[in-house]
């Protein structure tokens, strides 16, 4: 007797260590992980400002644009912040203010009056303003671990309606009970018991939580002893209202294509296109219902019982006195109320992939643990419409099978900010992000590495140096002998080094790296930016190795802003809750390789696209406006690159299969019109830098090489290194000439 | 002086334009770009006639039209805060004007200033080197050449 109730005691005790043990257990995992998963759901992210100011280069579509995106409301007349009337080109706008790192925007009525595509003044009652921006568009918010962009809301910002009804339907004693309700388990219990198999969950909003965060779906006893567990001690550590911010941000509700559909402000975005506190009744008592089963009741694919189940939330509201019998009557008539049209939803998952990639890694763990973190990229929503637009037109009309992926980086060339970003053909999906991750021979994008290598030695080359564009067998140790060919396989003889690179002849520029060395092109890649992914081996010097977009824009980035490396930057700064800056991320030039051979490179990259395998962006641009840029094609077309640039914009785009398959389009026949599609409708300052000291023009023979004078037989001008010019006369004297050649007409010299 | 130096800036954009149109390309079918030129000013100005040989520089763009207005009162705090040593500041501020107006060598220079005022040489050099891209006037380039030394 006495050793029976001995062991009873013995057992009794190791259980209850045991459970004190477990408790403590999940006691840490809970305080360690809760607070940084509600944290990590509070960073937000925000495009750049759209500037305002007297002579901004904006069209009014833009800025129309701009405000729906940042979702001002359309009135006759603005009398609170959010709203906006048009008139043509004259905006009237109560612009919402925003606190920025460094100062204020306040909340004023703004008159904004265009001229054509400038703006032509900004006015606040009778004074002028010089310079105002807008508030930010929200892109999101970022949880770096799980890689998923939402749309998070704050519960002040969730309807009271919405909040009420939510409880009423899901845990009507949720801001009574300890994180779990006897009720509802023994509920559960006894429907369970008689129909012998677990049916009902009988959850609270916190179980369902700790469900969501930290368990799996299984059904068995220790589970959902452990979530009782669980609940208990998360409703223990924290607010009723932090807790039901974090559900509804959490709670899952469908399917979108790949990406699954969690939290109910992305939830109404998804199915009614509108933000949660713009939702009728009804369209809340949808999503309320959903919740039991998001596919059971998804209203896109299974209407008939999606309404009958919202119309079961609206009367369980009504009783509970939530709404009243004569709203929830009138909720209950009313039709699903779905978004049937192309949604304007503002999800950029690519791109918030890049800010994600590029928070550094001690944010992740220290700052992160400031609630309200804000993130500020330099993301431009007017230029990623209008790549997304470009994209789709131009793989529309080069391929209707699908089976053609696209990707797009866009930068400021003056900053080296990313600005736009397309990682597929459905850029609003989230998915293989291939203008990151998409890693492709560069084909002919990689030659201008070698031609600057040239061109920094003046003493033995220049524009006009004569090469030779004839079969070579390139041996290497340990390899199989190469001949490379050109793309037309024809050999051209003598050319000149620019037409070289205009026309992208294969031959010459091979030979032309193996006199250089391909350590000095592997030296000259690493100054411009692309250090990974590069093979030592003369392969390279046509393009050999594994390239994603992103690396081809920071390549050319180099190149676009006249020589100077600096790292493409999302992120501009990060501000704690306080707007306390955390973070800036300057902007800083260094240059890496010579600005004169630059400037040489340029004149090379500018005939690409007058003369030479680009041509084609002339049909897009206008003849007065320079641009320069690269094609690139690989073996049998499986890539179709561009790269180029204009004063403003970098773009570098891509097309081709995931499956590596064959394209059939060269450089020039894909990515080129995405490119100029682009650039044409968006770039506002064509490419016009002062020729550096040091540099001199010279008309040169178009065959020889020589120099010649204006006006004789195959003149035309080119720049040079001065010191540089080729040794060798024509014997032809310079005279009048009408003819004039695009680069001569930069020059105001002869007008 | 900025007067003369707008006056040269759109002479120089006229003289663009007017080489443009009689270029030898024939113009593409259709172009929908809708990039705007400025209005040449007809202003006539002693063309300065450069042979080639002597360093003929490719005409400055115009400036933004009016882009100053909101451009000065930037700079102006931008060298308040470089005095008062929040060089941070400083080139928050100077960024945020180099997004109004990338191509302002002004705004360069300002950069290079602060970098220079915090001790960053080298910094200050890289920039003033990317403003000589830009600079318009002698003046303006020499300013910046001195930071390049």
């Amino acid at each position: 007797m006495f050793r029976t109730s001995h062991l009873l005691l013995k057992l009794a005790i190791f259980a209850l260590v045991v459970l004190g043990l477990l408790m403590i257990f999940l006691d840490a995992r809970i305080t360690s992980t809760f607070s940084e998963k509600m944290l990590e759901l509070s960073a937000k992210v925000y495009a750049r400002p759209l500037e305002l100011f007297a002579g901004a280069a904006l069209t009014p579509d833009d800025l129309a644009y701009e405000l729906q995106v940042l979702g001002y409301r359309t009135v006759s007349a603005p009398r609170r912040p959010g709203e906006v009337s048009r008139n043509r080109s004259r905006f009237d706008l109560y612009a919402r203010g925003f606190h920025f790192p460094e100062e204020s925007e306040p909340e004023r009525l703004v008159r904004v009056e265009f001229d054509g595509n400038r703006i032509k003044d900004v006015f606040t009652g009778d004074k002028r303003i010089d310079l105002m921006r807008l508030d930010p568009v929200w892109l999101g918010g970022i949880i770096p671990r799980q890689g998923e962009d939402r749309v998070l809301v704050e519960l002040d910002d969730v309807p009271k309606v919405f909040q009420q009804g939510l409880i009423a339907v899901e845990d009507r004693s949720f801001y009574q009970h300890w994180g779990f309700s006897i009720g509802g388990i023994a509920r559960a219990i006894f429907s369970n018991l008689r129909s012998g198999q677990v049916v009902s969950g009988g959850s609270t909003i916190t179980q369902q939580l700790v469900k969501n965060y930290y368990l799996t779906s299984e059904r068995t006893l220790v589970r959902k002893l452990t979530e009782v567990l669980m609940a208990v001690l998360l409703d223990l550590h924290y607010e009723k209202d932090q807790i039901l911010e974090s559900y509804i941000n959490e709670v899952y509700l469908g399917q979108d294509g790949p990406r699954a559909v969690h939290g109910f402000a992305l939830a109404a975005q998804h199915y009614f296109g509108r933000s949660l506190e713009q939702l009728d009744v009804h369209q809340h008592a949808l999503l309320i219902g959903m919740i039991k089963g998001p596919s059971l009741y998804n209203p896109e694919r299974n209407p008939e019982r999606a309404l009958q189940r919202r119309n079961v939330v609206l009367e369980v509201m009504a009783v509970q006195e939530v709404i009243t019998p004569e709203q929830s009557a009138a909720a209950r008539a009313m039709p699903l109320g779905l978004n049937k049209q192309q949604r304007i939803q503002d999800s950029f998952p690519a791109f918030l992939d890049l800010v994600r990639r590029q928070l550094p890694q001690d944010y992740r763990e220290e700052d992160l643990a400031n609630r309200g973190l804000s993130i500020f990229t330099s993301f431009d929503p007017l230029l990623q419409r209008q790549l997304e637009s470009s994209t789709a037109a131009v793989m529309d009309q080069l391929d209707r099978s699908g089976k053609l992926q696209s990707a797009s980086v866009v930068t400021r060339i003056d900053t080296g900010e990313v600005a736009a970003l397309v990682g597929g053909r459905k850029a609003r999906y989230a998915g293989f992000n291939r203008a990151l991750d998409a890693r492709r021979p560069a084909g002919s994008l990689l030659k201008p590495a070698i031609y600057l290598t040239a061109l920094e030695r003046p003493d033995e080359y220049s524009l006009a140096t004569v090469l030779s564009d004839t079969p070579l067998t390139i041996k290497a140790a340990g390899a199989k002998p190469w001949q490379p060919q050109n793309y037309d396989r024809k050999a051209h003889g003598d050319v000149l080094l620019y037409q070289a690179l205009a026309q992208s002849y294969n031959l010459a520029s091979a030979r032309l790296g193996m006199q250089l060395g391909v350590d000095q092109v592997v030296d000259t890649l690493a100054r411009l930016g692309v250090e990974e992914g590069v093979p030592r081996m003369p392969a390279l010097l046509l393009g050999a190795g594994e390239y994603s977009p992103l690396d081809m824009a920071r390549m050319y980035q180099t190149i676009a802003a006249g020589g100077f490396r600096m790292p493409l930057r999302s992120i501009r700064d990060i501000v704690d809750a306080n707007g306390e800056p955390l973070q800036r991320y300057p902007l800083e030039y260094e240059r890496t390789v010579g600005l004169q051979a630059v400037h040489l490179l340029h004149f090379a990259l500018r005939a690409v696209v007058r003369e030479g395998t680009g041509h084609g962006v002339y049909r897009y641009l206008p003849e007065s406006f320079a641009v320069a840029g690269k094609t690139g094609t690989t073996n049998d077309g499986r890539d179709s690159w561009f790269a180029g640039f204009s004063g403003d914009l970098l773009a570098v785009s891509w097309i081709g299969r995931d499956d590596n398959g064959v394209t059939g389009l060269t450089g020039g026949s894909g990515a080129l019109k995405v490119w100029a599609h682009f650039m044409a409708r968006t770039s506002k300052e064509p490419l016009a830098y002062r020729m550096p000291d040091g540099m001199q023009t010279q008309w040169i023979d178009d065959f020889s090489g020589f120099v010649t004078g204006e006006g004789c037989p195959n003149s035309r001008m080119l720049p040079f290194i001065i010191g540089s010019e080729p040794r060798q006369r024509t014997d032809c004297a310079p005279r009048d000439s009408d003819t004039k050649d695009w680069f001569k007409s930069l020059f105001g010299s002869n007008g | 002086m900025r007067l003369s130096h707008m006056l040269f800036r759109f002479t120089a954009v006229g003289l663009l334009i007017l080489l443009a149109a009689c270029s030898t390309y024939t113009p593409p079918a259709s172009t929908p770009a809708p990039v705007e030129q400025p209005e040449p000013e007809p202003e006539p100005k002693p063309k300065v006639a450069t042979p080639p040989a002597k360093l003929p520089q490719t005409p400055p763009r115009p400036a933004t039209p009016s882009a100053s207005a909101a451009l000065q009162p930037l700079l102006a705090k931008a060298a308040q805060a470089t005095e008062r040593g929040e060089y941070e500041q400083a080139l928050a501020l100077l960024e945020r004007a180099q997004r109004v107006d990338p191509d302002s060598a002004e705004v360069y220079l300002g950069m290079a200033q602060t970098h220079q005022a915090r001790g960053n040489a080298a910094q200050a050099r890289a920039t003033a080197e990317r403003g000589l891209l830009y600079c318009a006037s002698e003046a303006q380039c020499n300013a910046l050449r001195a930071y390049t030394r």
